[in-house]
């Protein structure tokens, strides 16, 4: 009973909180918006119904793109997920996706496979680098002492540059009037999911897959076990005979994996050719998401669910109504903090178990009548 | 009972905390003024819920709070700090990065151009309070480095220097010394005769005989009834307490000891100000024996303990489990050699506070193959086992998915106590391993550590409780300055001569003192 009041209550904060927030939201939409109502019905419903001449029909494409925009986010949500719960605030999981993506990439293009393997080779290779890349700062930090936090900041840009260099001077597409490499080989490509044009493609099944194995790794097994037990009280974690340095570096390599095989599967599955010239935002994104799903690999595609769906909504807005674009960036991150507020509806919550505790309290002293007075009373019910 | 001489009162107050645990159920508690009023109960009664919610740091689901006759609503410890409540809690709240000066003004602290601690005024004030009430500590010691005893002081000091008229004190002996105790007490009676009022949470029978006026027992979250301490003998509150006859007295066969398992050789350490804190530290521990090591908190114990866990490293010496030598050695080595620990403190290195109790008692086995399948968890034979070490340490829980810091005191101690003693240890060191527990539970874990012996374990066993050492050791080895003042190994002691050795008025000879070697 008190299980089901408690999902029923999440459920419903959940539900409250977004009303909330997109209330929030609608203020500032007012505030800046000479046709309030149009841009509300986008960013609201906009991302899969659409309006043709006062006729609603749903919009699969719409919809399918930000299903689509989940891949790589789900990839650096639960990248971060990891590393986090380890209590490192390791930041590389931003200049993995690009060294993923550009390395997959090269595969991509030099190698020769048959197709269906190929594209599992890139993403695998991918990851492997990745993975070794996230030794530098797990290392430093393990070995040395170096806070991880700085030394992975830093190293994106050292990753961004060694991207760029190779880039330019060695895989570039001089035929090309932008910088970019040569196309994919078809037999690399991820296949499409669904018809369109919408770059869903089987990555998404993947990342999905993907979160289920991350929360069975975190969650039933010895070396998730270790690494949250050392994100909650490392002491402790050393004191009971962990290893909790390799326990450390393990849980940065496997950020760095799942961050590597997000870039690839992205490029892969999006575009033709390699030609991100910049850090490409997911790994921040995926911190906000880890934030979100409270470090909870489960909830990491919920999470960027509702990350996707905001922005296109913002998108659509932006688009098509006459909310400026400064103004956009404010709903977003208002409606992100509303979301985010922990104390939401905690008072409700408070009301909600003493209610339950009481009747039960009733409930057990009824019984207790009946049953002769134990030795070890027990205050919990 | 005249409405104004109840400095405190608290009327019908219950509370249910989030995860719908009602700590407190319609309780009525009150004190004069001027007393020092106990209140016990076993683990988990609810007493450091009242306590909190009369310093505010818990806010009461129902039911009303007066001090001095007036109605009042304790929002935050701020409030109740300015309405002259102060408490020590039961886990010290001290930042320990900083000095014992800068925790006692912190958040008070007088400051300089506005900003910054001034610190000479730390410092003194410091001084000032801890000579007017008798509290010796050094103002300038970080806290990470002084001892659990020094710490509750600062803890004392801290609530008297907000201006504490009222003071609660939440279990504050479980970690003091029988000589500290009593100095304590002192203290304690002087504030007393000064006005203040005390409320004094322990679960030592006789203590509470000893220093206090009135006592409160709760049970199961409810108020069992208020005494006048003179008119109520140990047995009866005990009774009243768990609701069974108690007793603390162990039976102990005489131990048959066989093979060493511990030799510890010749051990010095040098503290971080050259101090040096052990000096010469050589005793051996057999399989089938408990050796208790008694002594004033500070004369080395803490840092042998440390040493023989692996958290620090001697000057020189050494110690060996079964022939190998455990200097240097990681913590997973030494466990893999079979030595378990029960550390003193528990909150930094016994649990992890928001894991769940399955996920603190499984920390040192849970790569055993019977727990795994492959890559995964094997979850019923870890459920099987928390289910089981639950029952065995009787730990008070709604089930064992129930986050640990929510456990009160006493059973976070339990699951810490059921880890260590359940993991087939060859060697078990306890340090203080009924800290804050209640009697019934002491009586368990007590016969629990003297069956371990003697089913062939080798226990060390150090307390701060010369009676528990008394009763539980089979030898003993008093501390004294860094070295070993004596052993005894003829189970004829009392406090009486143990507290001669252990305030350094006698010492054994070498010749006596080395047949702690048994070599
Ligand atoms: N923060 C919390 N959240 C949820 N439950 C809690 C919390 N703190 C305590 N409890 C629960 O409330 C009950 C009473 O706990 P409390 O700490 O008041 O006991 P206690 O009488 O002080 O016991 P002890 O002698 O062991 O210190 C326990 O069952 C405990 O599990
Ligand atoms: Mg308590």
């Amino acid at each position: 009973m008190r299980d089901r009041r408690m999902i029923l209550f999440g459920l419903v904060r959940g539900a409250a909180a977004i009303a909330v927030a997109l209330a929030v939201g609608a203020i500032f939409i007012f505030l800046s918006s000479k046709e309030p109502f149009t841009a509300l019905r986008y960013l609201l419903i906009g991302p899969f119904l659409s309006f043709h001449g006062g006729e609603i029909a749903f919009n699969t494409q719409n919809f399918y793109q930000v299903l689509a925009a989940m891949i790589p986010t789900i990839f650096t949500g639960l990248a971060v997920c990891v590393m986090f719960s380890a209590n490192q605030f390791n930041l590389a999981a931003e200049g993995c996706v690009l060294v993923g993506a550009f390395t997959g990439s090269l595969v991509g293009i030099y190698v020769n496979m048959v197709t269906g393997l190929h594209a599992v080779v890139c993403v695998l290779i991918a990851a492997a680098v990745c993975g070794l890349i996230m030794l530098i700062p797990s290392l430093l930090k393990v070995k040395l002492g170096a806070s991880e936090m700085v030394t992975s900041l830093m190293l994106n840009f050292v990753l961004l540059y060694v991207v760029l260099h190779f880039l330019n001077y060695h895989f570039a597409d001089r035929s090309k009037g932008a910088t970019m490499t040569f196309p994919f080989l078809e037999s690399s490509k991820i296949p499409s999911l669904v018809p369109g044009n919408s770059k869903l493609t089987w990555g998404f099944v993947i990342a999905l897959i993907v979160a289920v194995v991350v929360w069975f790794f975190m969650y039933r097994t010895r070396w998730g076990y270790a690494i949250r037990m050392i994100g909650i009280n490392e002491s402790f974690s050393l004191y009971s005979g962990m290893n909790v340095g390799g326990t450390i570096v393990l849980s940065s390599v496997f950020g760095g994996v799942l961050a590597g095989m997000g870039g690839s599967i992205e490029v892969l599955g999006r575009f033709n050719t390699f030609q991100w010239r910049e850090l490409p935002g997911y790994g921040w994104t995926g911190i906000t998401i880890a934030i979100l799903a409270k470090n909870n690999p489960a909830a990491v595609p919920l999470a960027a669910f509702f990350l996707a769906y905001l922005n296109k909504g913002c998108q659509l807005m932006a688009t098509h109504s006459d909310v400026p674009s400064e103004m956009i960036d404010i709903i977003q991150a208002t409606i992100f903090l509303f979301f985010a507020a922990e104390q939401f509806m905690s008072g409700f919550r408070q009301k909600l178990v003493v209610k339950t505790t009481r009747e039960e309290l009733k409930k057990m002293e009824s019984v207790n009548v009946l049953e002769e007075e134990s030795g070890h009373a027990s205050t919990t019910v | 009972m005249e409405e104004q001489e109840l400095v405190v009162r608290m009327e019908k107050i219950s509370k249910v905390y989030p995860n719908g645990i009602a700590a407190n159920r319609d309780v009525d508690f009150s004190v004069k003024k001027g007393e020092i009023h106990a209140l016990i109960g076993e683990n988990g009664a609810g007493k450091s819920t009242l306590m909190k919610i009369l310093f505010g740091l818990e806010q009461p689901t129902d039911g009303n709070i007066y001090l001095n006759g007036e109605k009042v609503t304790l929002a935050s410890p701020l409030v109740a700090i300015s309405k002259g409540i102060g408490m020590v809690h039961q886990h010290f709240m001290l930042v320990p990065s900083l000095t014992v000066a800068e925790n006692i003004v912190l958040g008070m602290a007088p400051k300089k151009s506005g900003i910054f601690i001034d610190n000479k005024e730390a410092v003194r004030l410091t001084r000032e309070y801890s000579e007017k009430y008798n509290l010796h500590v050094d103002p300038d010691a970080r806290v990470a480095d002084i001892a659990v005893g020094m710490k509750q002081k600062v803890e004392i000091l801290k609530a008297l220097v907000r201006g504490a008229r009222v003071l609660i004190l939440d279990e504050p002996t479980a970690v003091l010394t029988t000589q500290e105790t009593g100095e304590l007490f002192q203290e304690l009676k002087n504030l007393k005769e000064k006005g203040f009022t005390i409320i004094f949470i322990s679960h030592k029978l006789k203590e509470i005989k000893e220093l206090t006026d009135r006592i409160t027992i709760m049970r199961s979250g409810l108020s069992v009834g208020v005494y006048e301490t003179d008119s109520i003998s140990e047995q009866e509150i005990s009774r009243l307490m768990v609701g069974r006859d108690v007793v603390l007295k162990v039976s102990k066969t005489e131990s048959v000891p066989a093979e060493t398992v511990l030799t510890v050789n010749d051990l010095h350490y040098i503290n971080e100000w050259d101090k040096k804190t052990l000096n010469g530290v050589s005793f051996a521990v057999r399989s089938g024996e408990i050796v208790g090591i008694a002594g004033v908190e500070g004369n080395g114990q803490r840092e042998l303990v440390d040493i023989l866990f692996g958290l620090k490293l001697p000057a020189s010496g050494d110690a060996r489990v079964s022939g190998q030598s455990l200097i240097g050695l990681p913590q997973a080595r030494i466990r893999h050699l079979g030595v378990s620990y029960v550390p003193e403190d528990r909150m930094t290195f016994g649990v992890a506070q928001t894991a769940s109790i399955q996920e603190n008692v499984i920390s040192d086995r849970y790569s055993r193959k019977e727990f795994n399948n492959g890559p995964l968890f094997n979850m019923k034979s870890l459920h099987k086992e928390s289910d089981k070490l639950i029952v065995d340490y009787a730990v008070l829980c709604k089930s064992r998915s129930q986050e640990v810091g929510m456990l009160s005191g006493g059973n976070i101690q339990k699951v810490v106590v059921a880890r260590e003693f359940s993991s087939d240890p060859i060697l078990i060191i306890a340090d203080q391993p009924t800290r804050g527990i209640d009697v019934g539970a002491t009586e368990l874990i007590r016969k629990r550590l003297v069956e371990l012996a003697r089913a062939g374990c080798a226990v060390l066993l150090v307390s701060a409780d010369l009676n528990e050492v008394m009763e539980l050791s089979d030898s003993l080895i008093v501390m004294y300055n860094g070295r070993i003042a004596g052993y005894f190994d003829d189970g004829k002691w009392d406090d009486v001569m143990m507290g001669e050795y252990m305030l350094g008025l006698k010492s054994q000879s070498d010749e006596e003192i080395r047949r702690a070697c048994h070599a």
